[in-house]
């Protein structure tokens, strides 16, 4: 096999260099590549619920990119209904419930969800959550539009 | 006659310092005196503290609608458990404070969920059996509607009391923990004084 020569081949660089920075371009998945860095979804897992119940999802989002983005909802094919909560405690003690609204995360920073806080909640699951079954939930971010996430159900172990 | 009143007075008070001198601090909530029917997840009676005394009880209270801080209460007593190096005379009890919707087969799904072994009893009973009882105990429960024009009966979300009670042998509360939070080898280091007095 022979290699190209060396201007064919800068030009073969500089094609897809080119290809990959226009939003213009058709051709394939060009979403990654138009955004500096990313929005990331990690560590995720999900709380066992019964079919008709409510379960709640963790997880870690990373706004990797240049500029703040806004966390505006969340879907999830087991349930019509995900929220994102927040558990508050309340000078006498007590702990209850709110729904957040969106929630602008800056830009390098995270949104940690996790027991006792943040979490997105599903309302009315369609089918039994039980240890060891996964799930996916998409969320929908302002700028970087929606990223999907699969997580495992597991119990609290810490 | 006055000098027996004061004899009398007398030993009462040293009997009253000795017998507290015997089981450590005060108790912040004596039971031992009421005793609340309850049902098990197997709908049978029980009665709460009576059924449970002789040995020490870790209790917590809970709803199991609740998606967020309930499994970590849950989870909590359950690292507590396997912290402690010997768990004979030691039972966890978790105690709902929505009898409405914790009926005695929801909270045995809930256990079964959480695969938590039989050292575990989970609690319902009459929605006024159980509101005396948490009052007695000071635990707060209030349903919540998130929306506050459409209050429907069944769609609730509840602002309560996030507490882990240590209860002696003798039906008395010797110590009180925020319950999803508190580290489990505090509550442990206690249940080994409690074993100790
Ligand atoms: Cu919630």
């Amino acid at each position: 096999m022979r290699l190209p020569d060396p201007i064919t081949f800068i030009l073969l660089v500089s094609c897809v260099l080119f290809l990959g920075c226009s939003s213009e371009s058709k051709s394939e998945k060009s979403t990654n590549e138009v955004i500096l860095g990313k929005v990331e979804l990690a560590n995720g897992w999900a709380r066992p619920a019964a079919k008709g119940q409510t379960s709640s999802i963790y997880l870690v989002i990373t706004n990797g990119t240049a500029s703040r983005d806004t966390l505006l909802g969340a879907s999830s094919p087991i349930s019509d209904v995900v929220e994102l909560h927040q558990s508050i405690q309340h000078d006498d003690g007590t702990i209850s419930m709110e729904q957040a609204g969106n929630q602008v995360i800056a830009a390098g920073e995270k949104l940690n969800l996790e027991p006792g806080g943040y979490h997105l909640m599903l309302k009315n699951i369609n089918r039994e959550l039980t240890v060891g079954d996964s799930l996916s939930v998409t969320l929908n971010f302002a700028r970087v539009g929606s990223k999907t996430i699969t997580v495992l159900t597991k119990t609290q172990q810490n | 006659m006055k000098n027996t009143a004061i004899k009398l007075l007398i030993a009462f008070s040293t009997a009253i310092i000795l017998a507290s001198c015997n089981s450590g601090p005060e108790p912040l909530y004596d039971l031992s005196d009421t005793s609340y029917p309850l049902r098990n997840i197997d709908s049978s009676r029980v009665y709460f503290p009576d059924d449970f005394e002789g040995e020490i009880s870790v209790i917590s209270f809970i709803f199991t609608h609740c998606p967020d801080v309930c499994p970590a209460i849950t989870a909590n007593m359950s690292n507590i458990q396997r912290g402690l190096k010997d768990t004979t005379d030691i039972q966890f009890i978790e105690i709902s404070f929505d009898p409405q919707r914790d009926t005695p087969s929801v909270l045995k799904a809930y256990k079964k969920r959480y695969k938590l072994n039989d050292q575990f009893t989970f609690l319902t009973g009459q929605p006024e059996t159980v509101d005396s009882l948490l009052k007695k105990m000071e635990i707060v429960a209030v349903k919540t509607f998130s929306d506050s024009l459409v209050q429907d009966s069944s769609n609730y979300n509840m602002r309560h009391s996030n507490t882990i009670y240590l209860m002696d042998k003798n039906g008395r509360i010797r110590a009180e923990y925020p319950a999803s939070v508190i580290p489990p080898e505090h509550v442990i280091e206690d249940i080994q004084s409690l074993r100790n007095l």
